[in-house]
């Protein structure tokens, strides 16, 4: 590999990254105040959907991702209300969520646009960039010079790892998560707190979705997911519900995914089918030991009741 | 607080309480399992909204629907749980919620300062940078009361709060009380045992089926008035067991004849191979009552469950009535030599869906006459039912009412027919008498004593202290899996077990 397809190489592994960081931060964020939201892949199905129709009928890519980012909001909003108002059970309501996500994607594309032979286009996202620090050697070109998800990505994951471990907010976000009723006993708000992060996590989720049609396809097509939500609910636990491992976790996947297309273009005597499951085996071989002893928060996935009487 | 009253679902939990505390005391708040102790005081610190009744502070009317609201008007309380962030650090977990003035950096040097003064002026060390998980009990209680003044409460809420405790940590628990009430805090004291209000209390309030029954201030307060306020006509307290100690422990031990339960060496590990038991030796002869003193989770539960085959030893044998544990499978020690008392009735004990006659055979189902070439004899099982319903008072509708109707207090006398029902050679008992009413205490007190007067060798494995010097013969104390030292009756001091449940002997 010479130095320019090094340089692409890098370039396309940052491009990657950016759909899995943006979902399992969603996730992560969710899940520090207790709630475990598996409707990844609905709510990117949505947002895939609902940000390359706002694009489209707006002419403006940047409508298109507020539009993704209000219906991830309102998706994360309906769990947040089944699970923590009504106290039904997290599961079974992100299911039914992904299902929604699922149908309501397709259905409203086949609303907006119907059927056609040619199918509408959006422009990918423009590349932003930076000026100064995009004349770096390599690095330039690899960071610095891509388009404004992508420093939304860096952004938020640094700005998650400094709120949660820095500031009082986050020593009492990540206490709702480990133990609401202490957290509620001092006088912490529980269930805004529990609202706000699961609305939060939707948001993010969604824009993870608009990013595809933007970047990859220019257009929405079922499925266009392709598991990446499911796949965030496995990079969360892997990164330990931490922000920074979470990164770190993504982005060796998203190399392996990368370099296991780069090998199928080119050419090799493995069967393709190995090559597509490289990147799941592998990064499951890295990160299991990698993070082994890192823990979920102790009260992910349970509903909190005030008045519930400890069962004798 | 004024006629506070309380109902969940159909129960009355409180019906029209009372509740008067003054500066400067400490107000003892006693009754039985179920009195409405903890609930009048969740109704004050805002956890539960009471459906009627006021609270007045100061002599102004105070509405208070959450704990942020108790904080505010200077209530503060240490619930019998604690509710610690585990991973959290001990300074974080005290200004979680409080340290808003700095919220965007967070620097936590001033409030470190703070918390170290407060723990010197009351008398409650313990180390701000330390994991609360790695603490002590007496640690992690220290805490949750710095958390409360670190909030500048001026009315302290402790919910059973010597449960857990050595007795050397109860005694410096009540001096630092007293220099709160000497500064001009209130506190309020929730417990069930009398000992504990006696000595460390100014007033004291009895409550009785959610209803305040007397208030005294504690000159004019006996033990046997106190408890009589307790239990109502229940009991006949003169005669109790509970004022009658050396009375009531019978003979001594018959130790010319083999001891019934014999264990050599014993060692247990857990999943993660640490020992949870480590080289225990100890004895039960026939006639004789052997206790088990410890904070809890120093290998209470390894051990019972090594007696009864549940966890198979690493090293050593056991061996009850000459019979090796090891070669015995748990349903054959049920039927002929043991009965179990679990310490976790609900998950180790109690089959909720199941009926409330098949929970009192369970164990000697497969035993005639319940059961018959492998069928149940139900007329017999349900004559049999019948007749522990009404023994042991257990309020249900028959043995056919599901399990789960049951309340805690009742499932816990189904676990204690189960036990004494049929002649066992040893009966294991894993704190026997959590939850249950002073009557029902006193019931199980006299069932062991009959036991033991009939020459049964009894392990009475239990938290409560005061149980175990009323009734043994011998107590051994526990620590991280150890034996740490055996003490004979006559040599009982609860100071000395104190030291050997802190582990005083083993770390030195």
């Amino acid at each position: 590999m010479d130095q320019a397809q090094l340089t692409n190489f890098a370039k396309l592994v940052i491009l990657a990254l950016v759909p899995y960081v943006l979902a399992s931060q969603g996730t992560m964020l969710g899940g520090r105040t207790g709630i475990f939201n598996v409707a990844q892949e609905g709510i990117m199905l949505v947002g895939a959907s609902v940000g390359f129709l706002g694009a489209y009928l707006s002419n403006s890519l940047l409508v298109g991702i507020l539009a993704a980012m209000l219906v991830g909001g309102v998706f994360g909003l309906a769990l947040a209300y089944f699970t923590t108002t009504l106290r039904m059970n997290q599961f079974v309501i992100g299911l039914a969520l992904f299902f929604i996500g699922l149908a309501l994607s397709t259905l409203l594309f086949k609303f907006a646009i119907g059927v056609t032979l040619r199918p509408p286009l959006v422009p990918t996202l423009p590349n932003l960039a930076i000026p100064g620090l995009a004349r770096l050697p390599f690095l330039g070109e690899v960071l610095f010079n891509q388009n404004g998800l992508v420093y939304l990505t860096f952004i938020v994951s640094a700005l998650l790892y400094y709120w949660l471990y820095q500031t009082s907010f986050g020593l009492e976000l990540r206490a709702v998560g480990e133990n609401p009723k202490a957290a509620d006993s001092l006088g912490v708000n529980v269930t805004l707190l529990r609202y706000g992060t699961a609305i939060a996590g939707g948001m993010l989720m969604g824009i993870a979705g608009a990013y595809l049609p933007m970047v990859y396809t220019g257009t929405f097509t079922e499925g266009i997911v392709q598991g990446r939500g499911w796949l965030a609910i496995a990079l969360t636990f892997f990164g330990g519900w931490r922000p920074h491992l979470i990164f770190l976790g993504a982005l060796f996947f998203a190399g392996v995914e990368v370099l296991s297309l780069r090998v199928q273009v080119i050419g090799s005597v493995v069967p393709y089918q190995i090559l597509l499951m490289l990147p799941y085996v592998a990064t499951i071989l890295v990160m299991m030991p990698a993070f082994k002893g890192v823990r979920a928060p102790a009260f992910l996935g349970q509903n909190y009741d005030r008045e519930k009487r400890t069962q004798v | 607080m004024q006629a506070v009253r309380k109902t969940f679902g159909s129960v009355a939990a409180l019906n029209e309480v009372n509740l008067h505390i003054n500066r400067n005391e400490i107000h003892g708040l006693l009754g039985g399992n179920g009195a409405g102790k903890t609930t009048l005081m969740n109704v004050l610190y805002g956890l539960y909204k009471p459906d009627s009744g006021q609270i007045w502070l100061d002599g102004q009317p105070v509405e208070i629907h959450s704990p942020r609201d108790a904080i505010r008007q200077g209530i503060g309380m240490v619930h019998q749980h604690f509710l610690q962030v585990d991973s959290y650090t001990v300074l974080e977990n005290i200004v979680l919620g409080a340290a808003i003035k700095n919220r965007p950096t967070m620097q936590l040097a001033e409030a470190e300062q703070r918390v170290k003064a407060l723990a010197g002026r009351f008398g409650l060390a313990v180390n701000p940078q330390a994991t609360v998980e790695d603490l002590p009990m007496g640690a992690r209680q220290r805490v949750e009361i710095l958390k409360a003044l670190y909030r500048g409460i001026k009315i302290l809420i402790l919910d059973e709060p010597t449960t857990n405790l050595t007795p050397q940590e109860v005694d410096s628990l009540f001096e630092s009380l007293r220099v709160m009430v000497s500064q001009g805090m209130s506190v309020v004291f929730i417990t069930h045992k009398l000992g504990e209000v006696m000595s460390a209390c100014d007033r004291i309030t009895v409550l009785r089926e959610g209803q305040s029954v007397l208030t005294l201030d504690r000159a004019a307060a006996s033990p046997e008035s106190l408890v009589q306020a307790m239990v109502g006509d229940e009991l006949d307290v003169a005669g109790s067991l509970l004022f009658s100690a050396d009375k009531a422990v019978g003979d001594a031990p018959d130790r010319t004849q083999p001891p019934i339960l014999d264990l050599d060496a014993v060692t247990v590990r857990g999943d993660n191979r640490q020992p949870l038991l480590q080289a225990c030796s100890l004895t039960v002869y026939p006639r004789e009552i052997v206790g088990i003193a410890g904070v809890a989770g120093n290998g209470q539960r390894a051990l019972a469950e090594s007696i009864l085959g549940l966890q198979a030893p690493s090293a050593g044998r056991i061996s009850i009535a000459g019979t090796d544990v090891a070669q015995t499978p748990t349903v054959k020690l049920l039927e002929k030599l043991v009965s179990y008392i679990p310490e976790d009735r609900l998950q180790d004990g109690f089959l909720p869906s199941a009926s409330v006659g098949q929970n009192l055979i369970l164990g000697r189902h497969r035993r005639e006459p319940y059961s018959k070439n492998g069928f149940l004899n139900w007329p017999v099982i349900n004559r049999a039912a019948r007749r522990l319903i009404g023994e042991y008072k257990i309020r249900t509708l028959g043995p056919d009412d599901t399990g789960a109707n049951l309340s805690g207090g009742n499932i816990q006398r189904v676990m204690i027919a189960r036990a004494f029902s049929f002649p066992a050679r040893l009966v294991v008992a894993h704190n026997p008498t959590q939850g249950l009413d002073i009557p029902s205490i006193e019931f199980v007190f006299s069932k062991l004593l009959a036991h033991k007067a009939a020459g049964g060798a009894t392990l009475l494995i239990s938290e409560n202290l005061d149980e175990l010097l009323l009734l043994c013969d011998r107590i051994a104390t526990l620590y991280r899996g150890q034996i740490a030292g055996i003490l004979e009756r006559e040599a009982f001091d609860k100071y000395e077990i104190g030291r050997l449940m802190s582990g005083a002997r083993i770390d030195s």
